[in-house]
């Protein structure tokens, strides 16, 4: 297909892509808001300022034809259905714009049953990578600016959603910066590797940030807040600190879409990701879990098999 | 180290481990008294943020041991923290924590011996391994004295003398 012959020789997404996939959103969200489908549609509205983007909860058609997508378009919209929005599927079939990645969040919170499939019209974005962080904003995407995440990306196609939106673009020959970062710390001696995550997990100043955005850090109390007993110090010292890390990697372990929204909402830049990642990458070892597109059954931490490894057992 | 004494925490079930604990004290079985025995229902009950816990709090090494596969007086609590704690030893390997210091076991009621065996092997490898110290300077810094050797950056902001001061005038 020409799609594939693009793809090899991509090194910009220009801005008329992204109006077009504005268009095919417009086009699906009035639908789906006139026909009455849906009561709402969580989407990108124009950002204050030139070259940003908003999430939003649109409810009427005036305000469905001003929805976007463009390369600001970063945020991962599925944790408004488990928090800010929550309320909204009460009233009905909520539609939900998403990028390939939001959508790995979308069936990962299906697989926890905390959304239903059918509540959702899921208008899959053709996603070829939104920016990374402090990047120029040109409007058109390239190797320079594109992030961090979108680099190894593997669901630019949104397969699953109701209505896709786009055609098949991505950049070519990009580095997987990630993964290389990922086999940096791995050979590092340990000692080394102690130094390089104490260093970063120092800086966090337990803002909470990372929890809030994420749309699996659901929980009605989290235990990081609770001080009867405490189990994890809540000032930001680098004891609690390391104990928080380890505790939230832990928690989304098996779990975790890779969205990077963690990572990249941390005012600190502390690599989140790189945790999420390793735990997903021994999840896929032990246990040949992936998170993908479409809900399944449990999440590895959530079963066993009677023959598991344990080799590390005595 | 000649004089260190290794400080254990064992984190056991109450069904299976903690009975054999149990048979080989009855049984008059020697075993290091550096282990600290902490009773649980069950291994899935033993959240990872407890062996942190522990060695924030001093733990040398720490052991987790339940029943058997099958076992299991709850069925399957010991198959989900098999997986769970798979999961937790690599996250701990990959931020640089020795997993050397970190055993997990099954014992079951019968097994006083075995028993004996895991904590004094555990405690003897603790033992020439010294004290851990990454965990237990964690708890006595703050932020400025590990932003010290970290480089420029926003960090450095936070690393002022000012700051400094302020601190140590606290007492
Ligand atoms: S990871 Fe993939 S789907 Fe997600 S924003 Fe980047 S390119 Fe789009
Ligand atoms: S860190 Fe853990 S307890 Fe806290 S909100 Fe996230 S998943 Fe829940
Ligand atoms: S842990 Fe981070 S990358 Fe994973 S789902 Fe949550 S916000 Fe996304
Ligand atoms: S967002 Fe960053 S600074 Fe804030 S709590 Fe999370 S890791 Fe710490």
């Amino acid at each position: 297909m020409n799609a594939r012959a693009n793809k090899n020789h991509l090194t910009s997404i220009e801005p008329a892509y992204y109006e077009a996939v504005t268009e095919a959103i417009r086009k699906e969200a009035v639908k789906i808001l006139k026909e009455e489908t849906v009561v709402g549609v969580v989407g990108y509205l124009p950002g204050r300022r030139k070259g940003t983007a908003t999430p939003a909860l649109v409810t009427s058609v005036e305000e469905a034809e001003k929805l976007i997508f463009s390369p600001a378009c970063v945020n991962n919209l599925s944790v408004y259905l488990t928090k800010a929005k929550k309320g909204v599927l009460k009233q009905g079939k909520v539609g939900i714009v998403a990028k390939g990645c939001d959508m790995r969040a979308l069936a990962g919170l299906m697989t926890e049953s905390q959304l239903q499939r059918e509540d959702l019209f899921i208008i899959g974005v053709v996603c070829p990578g939104v920016y990374g962080f402090g990047v120029e904003r040109t409007g058109t995407l390239t190797e320079a600016n594109i992030a961090r995440k979108c680099r190894e990306c593997t669901v630019h196609m949104p397969e699953g959603a109701d209505v896709a939106a786009g055609t098949h673009a991505e950049l070519a020959d990009l580095t997987p910066e990630e993964a290389e970062e990922m086999a940096r710390i791995e050979a590092m001696p340990q000692a080394e590797r102690w130094a390089f995550w104490k260093e970063h997990f120092s800086r966090c100043i337990r803002c909470m940030a990372c929890r809030q955005v994420c749309p699996f850090c659901y929980c009605e109390q989290c235990l990081c807040d609770k001080n009867r007993p405490q189990a994890v110090e809540s000032s930001p010292r680098p004891a609690g600190n390391m104990a928080w890390h380890l505790v939230r990697a832990m928690h989304l372990a098996g779990r975790c879409g890779g969205c990077a929204e963690c990572e990249r909402v941390c005012p600190m830049d502390i690599p989140l990701n790189l945790l999420n990642r390793r735990m997903a990458k021994e999840l896929k070892e032990l246990y040949d879990f992936e998170a993908g597109l479409a809900p399944v059954e449990k999440g590895p931490l959530n079963q066993y098999k009677e023959d598991d490894d344990q080799s590390f057992i005595k | 180290m000649p004089d260190f004494e290794p400080k254990i925490v064992a984190f056991v079930c109450t069904w299976c481990t903690y009975a054999g604990a149990d048979l080989a004290g009855t049984s008059r079985m020697q075993y290091p008294p550096n282990v600290r025995v902490l009773k649980f229902p069950c291994t899935g009950r033993i959240d990872p943020v407890f062996i942190l816990r522990a060695f924030q709090k001093g733990a040398d090494g720490v052991l987790v041991s339940g029943c058997h596969p099958g076992d299991c007086h709850y069925m399957a609590g010991n198959f989900h923290a098999r997986r769970r704690f798979a999961a937790f030893r690599a996250l701990l390997d990959f931020v640089g924590v020795d997993l050397n210091r970190l055993q997990f076991s099954w014992v079951s009621a019968a097994e006083g011996g075995k028993w004996v065996e895991v904590v004094t092997e555990l405690t003897e490898r603790v033992r020439t391994m010294g004290p851990m110290p990454e965990f237990k300077e964690l708890e006595h810094e703050e932020l400025w004295s590990t932003f010290a050797g970290a480089a420029g950056g926003k960090s450095a902001v936070l690393n002022s003398p000012e700051l400094k001061e302020a601190y140590d005038s606290i007492g």
